[in-house]
């Protein structure tokens, strides 16, 4: 239990290996006319080497799971930060089952960006390894989170599809009112991406700035039944354009010359005492993505889409279409087992009840919903191509709700899994 | 009736259920809904939380929206889907499978998604054109080489059907059935008896009956235990958080075997289990649980053994122990003894001046005795007693005892002849009889979804006519498997294609 080394070495070899099978994997599709006359073979060499390349850093993601394990005494999935870099591994887990069976080099193109940020985001978090509570102290914190995870991963990959195949079939010569919509509708998929790569790299930054800032707001919460005045206290990491309503302003190191909310305070409904600093967080997510999607515009003198397009250009639409759903098909029963039945179970024995309707139950559920409602519009009603791949793209967007917004927004029973 | 079979029987009304139902699932997760909270008043709650936005979410009746009557329509509504839907298709289903043709149409097999048709790149082993039997030596090698592949293969001279993994159409109708059990059981909790759901309070040593039951339950200890610093990751040590490590309740449960209901005697007790209850353990006694929900801590007296002594000699004339739940009438010390004439749990006077207790609880228990033996008046003389040093003190029990505060003591010599409770746990106590059912539900279902999900029925037909030979392939899921499969049986067969231009519609 005293080890200092906490193993995070391993994570981080393996966080750079990911970028550079990333790279690799890019490499293969784009490099492809180099190798004049013989593209195949190009594909081929450096597809495995990117492979090789991502799966010595599985290895190193598993080095680190391991011993985060041994050293900390239990799983390392009891709270966000070690659920977040666990669902990063079982999304290259997921991506490289699906390889195996597809053998697709622009799978990896898609598929490693979505672990890499799942692990980025993961370093938002606190990193200690923390004792375990009473209530996660069960082997169903072992099976319940890893199989939930493990469905949640080929989502992760499924959505990946979806965008790839949605890159490649959208037309970005069209001139439609339907093709411009698609364009667009796309396009705001990329810069919600690119927004949240915004938030965990201003996060990152000011952390490894130590920039930090302190509020406090006078609360009233009922203790025993009668109403009691306490003091709740907001510490930003990022620094502060806006504090929440009536909150006072305790430490703000100056940042650019400012020394106070510039934006003021949040509007009085916004109650909550974190309210200012969580909307703080937002305002610079979406700042840092613009100023990012701006960037990446310059660079590309298109939009995004019409750039990441011409890649995708030599794959078989059927194919990614299949590559997509497949993901999904193999993921859906697995994220039954862990996310619904294993969870019912644990519920039952924890809490006396294997359903509550408690909100990370409910969101569970929806998500299980949601990609009922996929299969079935797929397998009976001949939804594939675009409709289908719209729609793994949003489910994977109802599973990032389920995991993280439900912890930040509406909290419950789950929410010692949040920050 | 059969407008009403029709709508339930369609796919689309079954996609627009899920759809709602997910949509008026979320509603519920805005605020936190009434059953979360053990004693509110919603009418007053939401508006003071959250506001206008809360008075009107509450006054839509979303602060229980899984138990509104729309919301059961819709779970309703879903379960006759299931029931309908599946009913319409697995017997259709069946018999399609059941009997199938060996020999299918042409354009049947052109019109698959996988197809292919050509030549047969052979000649005749007679020399004189390529007859009947030829095209049926070439179909059993191509049976041979789909048997390898683990097909079951039925060939009609000239013709064949290939068929793997039937079994993985009957996955979904499988789920199905495991869903529809599940809600059933779901349902099932309604039925009187199987359902049970209550909050009991125990203070430690104490037994409580468990309501509308026969059973009692003791909590002879309740521990909470923190983890200690060496316990935590240098890192975590630096946050100064305290983490509970233990909530535990050492808890004994009896059956009522005689005068179960009588106020004035005590009810015969017979212990049946004991378990030490932790979050994660519940006791379970044949399907009456108990979990731990919660603690209080709650420090009151359970028992004190005082010496009675003279005061001026301080010569001890014998102990006794009073038990603050339920003393009793008599005691000795000695020569003397001692009758109880009155008990407060929670001394206090009234407005006149008269004792009265304020609860049942032992917060600051008196008792009044009256004392009989040498030395003292015929008859006996009253003796009021404050266990509780402090309360001796407020209110001065020795000018309350006059004269015989200066002869007679009552105290406790050492605190180990004080028995104090610290906490009351509380229990959720449940009874749940649907659960071996949900169970069973969700163990059908799930085995319906890996039948379904990761086996694929996949169908091969082919014949020859003359030297043509026309092939059609259907899966229900990964096509690229089967293509990979006819194109490496066709090879072997002595006919090269490339697996992806087998695809229909892919061959310019």
């Amino acid at each position: 239990m005293n080890s200092t080394y906490d193993g995070s070495v391993f994570l981080l070899i393996a966080f750079v290996l990911y970028n550079l099978g990333f790279l690799l994997f890019v490499l293969t599709i784009t490099g492809k006319k180099w190798n004049h006359g013989n593209p195949e073979r190009h594909e081929r060499k450096w597809g495995r080497a990117a492979f090789t390349v991502s799966a010595a850093g599985f290895l190193c993601h598993l080095i680190f799971f391991f011993n985060r394990w041994y050293t900390g005494g239990h799983i390392p999935t009891s709270n966000m930060y070690e659920f977040m870099t666990f669902l990063g591994m079982m999304t290259i887990f997921a991506f490289i089952v699906v390889y195996l069976l597809y053998r697709t080099p622009v799978i990896g193109v898609f598929a490693l960006p979505v672990a890499v940020i799942i692990i980025a985001y993961a370093s938002v978090f606190p990193g200690e390894v923390q004792p375990l509570i009473p209530a996660l102290q069960s082997y169903w914190l072992k099976i319940h989170v890893t199989t939930a995870a493990t469905g949640e991963a080929f989502f992760a990959v499924g959505f990946a599809g979806g965008l790839m195949y949605l890159l490649r079939s959208v037309n970005y010569a069209g001139e439609t009112a339907a093709d411009r919509k698609e364009q667009r509708w796309l396009e705001f998929t990329l810069f919600f991406i690119i927004i949240i790569i915004g938030f965990v790299g201003s996060i990152f930054g000011f952390n490894a700035a130590g920039y930090r800032a302190e509020f406090h707001k006078q609360v009233t919460v009922q203790q025993d039944g009668k109403p009691a005045e306490i003091t709740e206290k907001s510490v930003y990491v990022l620094p502060p354009l806006i504090k929440s309503y009536g909150s006072e302003q305790i430490e703000m190191k100056p940042f650019l010359g400012m020394t106070e909310p510039i934006l003021g305070q949040t509007p009085g409904w916004m109650k909550g005492a974190q309210a200012g600093r969580k909307l703080n967080t937002v305002i610079w997510s979406v700042l840092s993505g613009i100023v990012l999607y701006a960037l990446l515009r310059l660079i590309a003198r298109k939009p995004l889409g019409a750039a990441i397009s011409p890649l995708l250009k030599g794959m078989d639409g059927e194919d990614l279409d299949e590559i997509g759903y497949r993901a999904i098909a193999i993921g859906y029963p697995i994220f039954t087992l862990g996310a619904l039945i294993f969870a019912m179970i644990w519920a039952h024995e924890a809490w006396g009840r294997f359903w509550g309707w408690d909100p990370k139950e409910v969101w569970a559920l929806i998500t299980w919903l949601f990609y009922a409602v996929y299969l079935h519009l797929r397998l009976s009603k001949g939804w594939q191509g675009k409709r289908s791949a719209w729609m793994s793209v949003i489910g994977f967007l109802v599973v990032m709700f389920t995991l993280i917004g439900v912890n930040l927004v509406i909290a419950g029973l789950h929410s010692y899994a949040g920050v | 009736m059969d407008s009403v079979w029709r709508f339930f029987s369609s796919v689309k009304v079954a996609v627009y259920l899920i759809g709602i139902t997910l949509l008026g699932a979320t509603l519920g997760t805005v605020y936190p809904q009434e059953n979360t909270f053990m004693n509110i008043d919603p009418a007053v709650y939401y508006e003071a939380t959250y506001g206008t936005l809360g008075k009107i979410y509450y006054m839509l009746g979303l602060s229980h929206t899984y138990e509104s009557w729309w919301f059961r329509t819709l779970l309703f509504m879903i379960g006759t889907s299931l029931v309908i839907c599946s009913l319409d298709r697995v017997l259709p289903l069946y018999r399609a499978l059941n009997k199938q043709q060996i020999r299918k149409h042409t354009q049947f097999l052109s019109r698959q998604k996988i197809a292919y048709s050509g030549d047969l790149p052979f000649e005749g082993l007679q020399g004189s054109g390529f007859t009947e039997e030829d095209g049926a030596r070439w179909t059993e090698g191509m049976a041979k080489q789909l048997r390898k592949m683990g097909y079951r293969v039925h060939t009609d001279g000239t013709a064949l059907l290939a068929e793997k993994n039937r079994f993985s159409r009957w996955g979904p109708y499988i789920n199905h059935i495991g869903l529809i059990i599940f809600l059933l059981a779901a349902l099932a909790r309604g039925i009187p008896g199987w359902h049970m759901d209550q909050y009991v309070s125990v203070l430690e040593g104490q037994t409580v009956k468990i309501p509308n039951t026969s059973y009692y339950i003791k909590n002879q200890k309740f521990t909470i235990d923190f983890y200690t610093e060496n316990e935590m990751s240098e890192k975590f040590r630096k946050t100064e958080k305290e983490v509970p490590k233990l909530y535990e309740t050492k808890a004994v449960l009896y059956k009522c075997t005689a005068v179960c209901d009588n106020a004035s005697q005590d009810p015969q007790l017979e212990e049946v289990a004991r378990h030490n209850i932790l979050v994660n353990q519940p006791l379970d006694y044949k399907g009456l649980m108990a979990y731990q929900y919660d603690y209080k801590l709650s420090p009151v007296l359970i028992s004190v053994t005082p010496t009675l002594k003279n005061k001026e000699t301080g010569q001890a004339y014998g102990s006794f122990t009073l038990n603050m739940g339920k003393p009793e009438d008599q005691y000795t010390a000695g020569e003397y003894s001692l009758k109880l004439k009155g008990y407060f749990p929670e001394f206090g006077l009234d407005g006149k001046g008269t004792p009265v207790t304020k609860s049942n609880e032992a917060k600051a228990p008196a008792f009044i005795f009256n004392i009989s033996g040498p030395g003292l008046a015929e008859g006996g003389e009253p003796y009021i007693y404050f266990p509780r040093q402090v309360d001796k003190v407020n209110f001065r029990q020795d000018d309350l005892n006059g004269k015989l505060a200066q002869t007679l003591d009552i105290s406790v010599d050492s605190m180990d002849k004080v028995k104090f409770a610290e906490y009351t746990t509380f229990l959720n106590i449940r009874v749940d009889r649907a659960i071996p059912f949900i169970w069973t539900g969700a163990a059908i279902s799930m085995a319906g979804l890996i039948m379904g999900f990761y086996w694929q029925h996949r169908r091969i037909w082919l014949r020859v006519d003359g030297r043509r030979l026309t092939l059609g392939a259907h899966t229900n899921k990964n096509w690229f498997a089967i293509r990979k499969e006819v194109s490496s049986a066709l090879e072997k067969t002595g006919i090269r294609v490339n697996a992806k231009i087998l695809e229909r519609g892919r061959q310019q």
